[in-house]
């Protein structure tokens, strides 16, 4: 994949992201109302790959706006990624060689592997998450479970285990998956589908659809270094 | 602006690194501002299920359960300490839900009052504590008479 194809694609789905998230924030208060809207129609423009630099451009100030007024993101992770894929594709746009696009791009793929390195490192090394213990009082006691059916997973403690070791080994073991891209191909499906899990069992939509914003860029990246090695 | 920008820029992808103590939030209806609220109703209370067209449906477009989650997020920042911002927050979003008739409020009944509640595990046992309580808010829109 050429880096303009990457950016496109990344913008496509970003474009989506926003464009859901949009229209979700103009069911809210007034304020978000009227911010929703002009975002959703931002994300249409960058969902059609029309002026990028600028729409993205525009899009940052907003999101700005929103950090502003929530005091940090609304919607926890799915807003960082999202302002964090944002950056990067504008940071892209904006370089002034191809060595600093790369860099900017580099960047998000780096932070994309973290994402999902680091959240197997927190977990691994908490006694209630090796045991089992931290996913059940997830599904017992948190606010997230969508309905009362899915709280009773909580008394399945063998499932969760075998769940919590399955989260644990495939987020630390993402960055290997940077040595071959068919292998990163799989992971990212296997991510996929744990954000789907996610949303599903949990509401957190939102993931759903910006994770995979990365995704193009996170391939392109692979390509890079076995090119560089 | 630094100080909120920081984290997003350089993010520390810690999900669900320790499990903490839950919010749940209930409201209360007050016909006067200085009544004791009577009776205490859980806000946005769970489904027995989610079908799958439901489902599929929230995947797309799911504001209530979105906005439901920043209220928890604000909740979680109250446990820390006291913050007129994001008791504004939850208040403003409540007493929007209501006026968007979520729930059924008598007519004599002019302002809405919330409490936290703390849920944890603690030595074996779940641990069920309110922990804040909020001032009345008036049953209207903003800039409403």
């Amino acid at each position: 994949m050429t880096l303009e194809l990457v950016v496109r694609l990344a913008e496509i789905i970003l474009g989506f992201a926003i464009f859901q998230q949009s229209l979700e924030f103009m069911r809210g208060l007034a304020a978000e109302r009227i911010l929703g809207l002009i975002r959703a129609c931002l994300a249409i423009l960058l969902m059609l790959g029309l002026q990028p630099l600028l729409v993205e451009s525009a899009l940052l100030m907003t999101a700005l706006l929103f950090v502003t007024r929530y005091q940090g993101p609304y919607n926890g992770g799915s807003d960082t990624m999202t302002l964090l894929v944002l950056l990067c594709l504008w940071l892209s746009h904006l370089a002034p060689t191809r060595y600093w696009q790369e860099i900017a791009l580099g960047y998000l793929a780096l932070q994309l592997m973290l994402s999902y390195f680091q959240s197997g490192w927190v977990k691994v090394i908490n006694t209630q998450w090796r045991s089992g213990a931290a996913l059940q009082q997830v599904f017992a006691l948190s606010a997230y479970p969508v309905s009362e059916r899915v709280r009773l997973w909580a008394q399945r403690p063998q499932v969760l285990w075998v769940m919590s070791w399955g989260i644990i080994i495939f987020e630390l073991i993402f960055p290997l998956a940077l040595l071959n891209q068919t292998i990163l191909i799989i992971a990212l499906v296997i991510a996929a589908l744990f954000h789907l899990a996610n949303a599903w069992l949990f509401g957190l939509n939102r993931f759903f659809w910006i994770w995979p914003a990365a995704y193009p860029v996170i391939i392109w990246f692979q390509a890079r270094i076995a090119e560089v090695f | 602006m630094i100080k909120l920008l920081f984290p997003i820029l350089f993010p520390s992808w810690r999900f669900f690194s320790s499990i903490g103590p839950s919010p749940r939030i209930d409201v209360a209806f007050i016909a006067e501002k200085n009544a004791e609220p009577q009776a205490w109703l859980p806000f946005r209370s769970l489904p027995e299920q989610v079908g799958f067209a439901a489902g599929v449906r929230r995947l797309l477009h799911n504001p209530t359960w979105n906005e439901r989650l920043y209220i928890n997020t604000c909740a979680e920042h109250l446990f820390e300490g006291p913050s007129d911002f994001y008791a504004q927050e939850i208040g403003a979003r409540l007493v929007n839900a209501v006026l968007n008739r979520e729930m059924n409020v008598d007519g004599a009944s002019q302002y809405l009052v919330f409490r936290i509640r703390a849920i944890e595990f603690d030595a074996g046992q779940v641990r069920d504590e309110v922990v804040f309580i909020s001032q009345p808010f008036l049953l209207q829109a903003p800039g409403g008479k």
